[in-house]
């Protein structure tokens, strides 16, 4: 299949959290109520559109526990976005956030986009983290906040594409350098690399587009 | 080497003549510079040195000299020369290779090379010192590091792996090196990633992150692809390595689309046949079909092999393999690993079957690529391998094909559109089944097994096919033909157990070839001599085994239509000539050979030597499926032939009985309740009605009366309208008065009959709506108790038979049906309404008459 971009992802953020169902949920659209616990790294991949344009995602599932971590690590440097996930039904899964987040900094290309994501929010009444604060620690860290359920899907898609308009709207800004793969980022194989650009109609006609949806 | 030997020199000193120091003494001295020399140029020379005798004298250099090298890696790293002599002499004293100086040197043991790597290992810091240098762009330096990286690894893979791991981004620095512009760097790069990735699917994963496919695939087209030098190997080599047994990259080498990548490098350039095969290119193409393989193989996960199945034939990579299955002049070994290719890139997909039965041989005339594969199965002159291959391509091409299964069965079977002069697959395996070569003969009969597997129909329509005898004497079927054939002294071993596989997939789950067999003349003869032979021959235990497990599939399939071959009488037989004990002795010999572990293993058919092609994993699965089975039945049966099979009812299952008998029990009880109660309501439903009847009767009654009055009311009425006479007015309106009192208490009467009539029958509507719901309750209840009367009868029968085991067992009956006694006398609300009835209205009459 053709794409214009490829993007890689990974997901990390404490073990038990969800981070391999929301990707089961996101590249296969079911959910596993029991599932194993991730050894390592899994993979996982899956077309999306945005602004009209075929974009590969190439998503890298992480295993969260501890005994992983250096294995893990090895992952940041080469992903263009990472979903950074927390257990809103657990708080020490969000107070574990800054340790992921200084992670994430120090082993990651400086340009790569982070997504929170507060999961398990079909499991409003044992919430134990606010949705505030999952907001104000995203605004205190500039990143992009949102909550989600791997269970009945809802914003699963939405967290992956947004992550996928954010990193698209740096290239369009030029911040990424896509010809350095080392960022994880591939401009697809028929997309001439004199076309990604045009940025202001681009942007226009995606936002067009989104409006009259 | 005279620059060295001057190097020494000025570093040692010149030693006096006739006195020359010993390797250990030179080393200390050498080892001591390089501590405590305060000039770069003196520790230098001195690392020169040690570089220079590490290859001859490794033990004293490795065993003095390792700290000191360190210290040098710690402290001098701006000097690039100092470090890559550190890194080389490192290199040197933990390589596991001999070098030709040492080759004399006896204290010099094999495994010296793994003991330094050992030492130099136990600090985990060393190691990582080492990877620093990785980052140094000068050529001596990382190449050292690498070098000294890969001789590392190689000694101890497993601890090495852990160390990198734990390294940070140590992976990662690794896949760096691959984009290195000097050549020399990224070979040596590759060599050390194939050890790295060894066995390690966390590295193997990483390194696919880093783009690793993208690298090597551009390295393996500017190298020239499978025309390219050993670079290509090694490329290929490590792709292997990151895809075999790691279905997370299998899914991300489909996902990111590198298939497609892959398959144009199977076309064969049209100049191959003059250029020829030289042995860098088999090689590669060897490893190319590894790869392939790698990822379609049966043992991978079963979406992965479905979607890489998918692309395989979407990006031609299936007609690419297929194109080089039927050029000439393609060696022997990379035709054999095309074949195995083929096999598993088409195996259980319907869709890649069928390309593959399309594929023509460009022969004349044109044959199936089938037809001609086949024909060098059965071919004596066939290399082994590339005969194995053939079947297990032909096993892969009807695995979970029943089109396939049955188009090859339809060549067998009399039919006019066949054309006799061309070959047909039937034809073939007929061929090599009745052939001399022995190979022939198991090769299809495994052939024509794996026509049959799972597939009942066809077992049957095989048992039609019929074979033209010499000397113009009946038609023989097919079946009866292997029967002969297995009883023949000529017919070998390997041959038998051929044929043995094959009848007894043919017998599995088809009552009508257990039939067909037990017709045959001879064969349970000679099964049971089989049986009863003493042999010693681990082969002939084997084949022992085999016709036990044939034996007992005649009893387990066995539709008792034949009189005296029941499974009774075959059962008696076992009992009689062979022994129980010794039969399931026999039986379970197959899952002892060692054929049989191997055979498990996997689908593909290794051999090493033809003797080593015994067993077939389909019969293996078929055999483990049902030993137990055929044990238990053989067992179950006692002399004077009563199966005693339930005997072995594990207690969990007569627990399970009990529990069934409980339930029956109280079914039975409720039904008896119901049945009364439908009883009681029938009862009570006539005598409504009967009620409601004599109500009727006695409203008409009434209404008469009523009309009777009102007409003489109104001759009345109309007696004193036409002649009113003046003395009999009074009296007559007294009179008329009177009626019309009389006329208001009947209408009054009627009415309240009226009401009293229609609630009468609301009752009885309401009675019968009950006695409908009864009835359906009971027949609800009925069909259950008939359910569970059969359920019971069943374990009844094998209570008795346990009773008259275990006669001191007494099973408790619980009490039924008291409680269905007070629930009937709850649902029997007696309606009364007889004294709602008022009293016989004619006795009314009187009183208004008396009135008058």
């Amino acid at each position: 299949m053709s794409y214009a971009y490829l993007f890689k992802y990974i997901i990390i953020g404490d073990t038990g959290v969800g981070k391999s169902c929301l990707l089961l949920q996101f590249t296969d659209k079911r959910f596993q109520p029991v599932h194993d616990l991730t050894i390592g790294v899994e993979f996982g991949a899956r077309m999306i559109t945005i602004d009209g344009k075929q974009i590969k995602l190439q998503i890298w599932d992480t295993a969260g526990q501890e005994a992983f971590r250096s294995i893990t690590r090895s992952y940041y440097r080469g992903a263009a976005g990472a979903l950074l996930v927390y257990d809103i039904t657990r708080r020490e899964t969000f107070n574990h956030l800054t340790t992921w987040l200084e992670d994430a900094r120090q082993h990651s290309n400086s340009n790569m986009v982070i997504m929170l994501i507060g999961n398990k929010s079909d499991l409003d009444s044992r919430r134990e983290v606010k949705k505030e604060e999952g907001e104000a620690f995203a605004r205190e860290h500039g990143l992009v906040f949102m909550e989600t359920s791997a269970r009945t899907a809802a914003n699963v898609e939405e967290a992956f594409i947004n992550t996928a308009k954010e990193i698209y709207e740096k290239i369009q800004e030029g911040v990424f350098d896509i010809n350095n793969e080392a960022n994880g980022i591939k401009i697809g194989p028929q997309a001439s690399p004199t076309n990604p650009s045009l940025p202001g109609s681009g942007g226009a006609a995606g936002a067009a587009n989104s409006g009259c949806c | 080497m005279e620059f060295l030997k001057s190097g020494i020199k000025t570093v040692l000193g010149s030693t006096e003549p006739g006195q020359q120091p010993s390797a250990a003494e030179t080393v200390e001295k050498l080892v001591d510079r390089v501590y405590s020399s305060t000039l770069l140029e003196d520790r230098r020379d001195a690392c020169r040195a040690l570089k220079a005798l590490s290859r001859k004298y490794r033990i004293e250099v490795g065993a003095q000299g390792m700290p000191p090298l360190v210290q040098v890696l710690q402290n001098d790293g701006q000097d690039a020369e100092i470090i890559s002599y550190a890194l080389d002499t490192l290199c040197n004293i933990v390589t596991s290779e001999e070098f030709d100086e040492e080759a004399d040197n006896p204290t010099v043991s094999v495994n010296v090379g793994e003991q330094f790597t050992e030492m130099f290992i136990k600090t985990p810091e060393n190691v990582s010192l080492v990877m620093g240098y990785l980052e140094e762009y000068d050529f001596r330096v990382r190449r050292a590091a690498i070098q000294l990286i890969t001789s590392l690894i190689a000694n101890k893979t497993r601890e090495l792996q852990e160390l990198v791991l734990v390294s940070p981004m140590g992976v990662s620095k690794l896949m760096d090196l691959l984009t290195d512009s000097r050549e020399v760097i990224r070979n040596d790069v590759l060599l050390l990633l194939i050890e790295l990735t060894k066995g390690n699917s966390n590295i193997q994963k990483i390194v696919a992150f880093e783009n690793a496919f993208d690298r090597l695939f551009d390295i393996v087209h500017d190298e020239g692809c499978s025309d390219g030098g050993i670079v290509v190997e090694d490329c290929l080599i490590l792709l292997l390595n990151l895809l075999k047994n790691n279905s997370s990259n299998q899914q991300f080498f489909k996902e990111g689309s590198y298939i497609q990548r892959l398959a144009p490098m199977f076309v064969l350039a049209s100049d191959v046949e003059e250029t020829g095969w030289t042995p860098q290119k088999v090689s590669n193409f060897h490893c190319m079909l590894q790869v392939v393989r790698a990822l379609v193989t049966p043992s991978n996960q079963q979406q992965v092999v479905t979607a890489c199945q998918r692309v395989m034939q979407k990006s031609q990579l299936l007609q690419g393999l297929c194109d080089i299955l039927m050029s000439s002049g393609v060696p022997a070994d990379i035709l054999t690993e095309t074949i195995n290719a083929v096999a598993e890139v088409v195996r259980g997909d319907h869709e890649n079957q069928d390309e593959l039965s399309h594929v023509m041989a460009p022969s004349s005339p044109p044959r199936p690529a089938i037809v001609v594969l086949l024909m060098s199965m059965i071919n004596e002159k066939q290399l082994l391998a590339l005969r194995s291959a053939v079947l297990y391509c032909f096993e892969c091409f009807l695995y979970r094909n029943p089109d396939g299964q049955r188009a090859v069965v339809q060549t067998l079977l009399p039919s006019s559109t066949t054309d006799v002069s061309s070959l047909s697959t039937g034809q073939l395996l007929c061929t090599g089944l009745f052939s001399s070569d022995t190979l022939a003969n198991w090769f299809s009969a495994v052939a024509i097994m794996h026509t049959l597997v799972d597939n009942v129909a066809l077992k049957e329509e095989l048992l039609r096919v019929l074979l033209a005898t010499p000397g113009g004497h009946r038609p023989i079927t097919l079946l009866e033909q292997c029967t002969n054939l297995m009883q023949q002294e000529r017919y070998r071993l390997q041959s038998k157990v051929g044929l043995l596989m094959l009848l007894s997939v043919w017998l599995a789950h088809c009552p009508g070839a257990v039939k067909a067999l037990l017709e045959t003349q001879g064969t349970m003869a000679y099964l049971t001599a089989q049986l009863c032979a003493n042999e010693h021959d681990e082969r002939e235990y084997l084949v022992q085994g085999m016709c036990a497990f044939l034996m007992g599939l005649c009893i387990q399939f066995n539709d008792n239509s034949l009189p005296n071959q029941r499974r009774e009488d075959i059962s008696q037989l076992i009992i009689k000539r062979i022994g129980q004990e010794t039969f399931c002795n026999k039986l379970s010999e197959v899952s002892r050979h060692e054929a049989y572990s191997r055979a498990c293993k996997q689908a593909q058919i290794r051999a090493k030597s033809a003797g080593e092609l015994l067993l077939d994993y389909e019969y293996c699965k078929l055999y483990k499926g049902l030993e137990a089975l055929i044990a238990k039945l053989v067992s179950g049966f006692d002399v004077d032939g009563i199966e005693l099979t339930e005997l072995t009812l594990s207690s969990e299952a007569s627990a399970l009985v009990a529990q069934y008998k409980g339930i029956i029990r109280g079914m039975d009880a409720q039904i008896q309740q119901l049945q009364q109660s439908v009883k009681e309501l029938e009862q009570q439903n006539g005598e409504i009605k009967q009620q409601l009847g004599q109500e009727q009767a006695l409203k008409s009654q009434v209404s008469d009366q009523i009309t009777l009055l009102k007409a003489q009311l109104l001759a009345a009425t109309s007696g004193t309208g036409q002649t009113p006479a003046p003395g009999t007015t009074t009296n007559n309106e007294e009179e008329l008065n009177a009626a019309r009192y009389q006329t208001n208490m009947y209408f009054a009467e009627n009415i309240r009959l009226t009401k009293e009539l229609e609630t009468l029958r609301q009752q009885l509507q309401a009675e019968k709506q009950r006695a409908d719901d009864a009835s359906q309750a009971l027949k609800s209840t009925q069909k259950d108790q008939e359910d569970l009367l059969e359920l019971l009868a069943d374990q009844e029968a094998k209570i008795a038979r346990y009773e008259e085991q275990l006669p001191t067992t007494t099973i408790a009956t619980p009490s039924a049906g008291s409680e269905s006694e007070t629930t009937t006398a709850a649902t029997n609300p007696m309606p009364q309404p007889t004294s709602l009835i008022p009293t016989n209205p004619i006795e009314a009459a009187p009183e208004t008459e008396s009135n008058r």
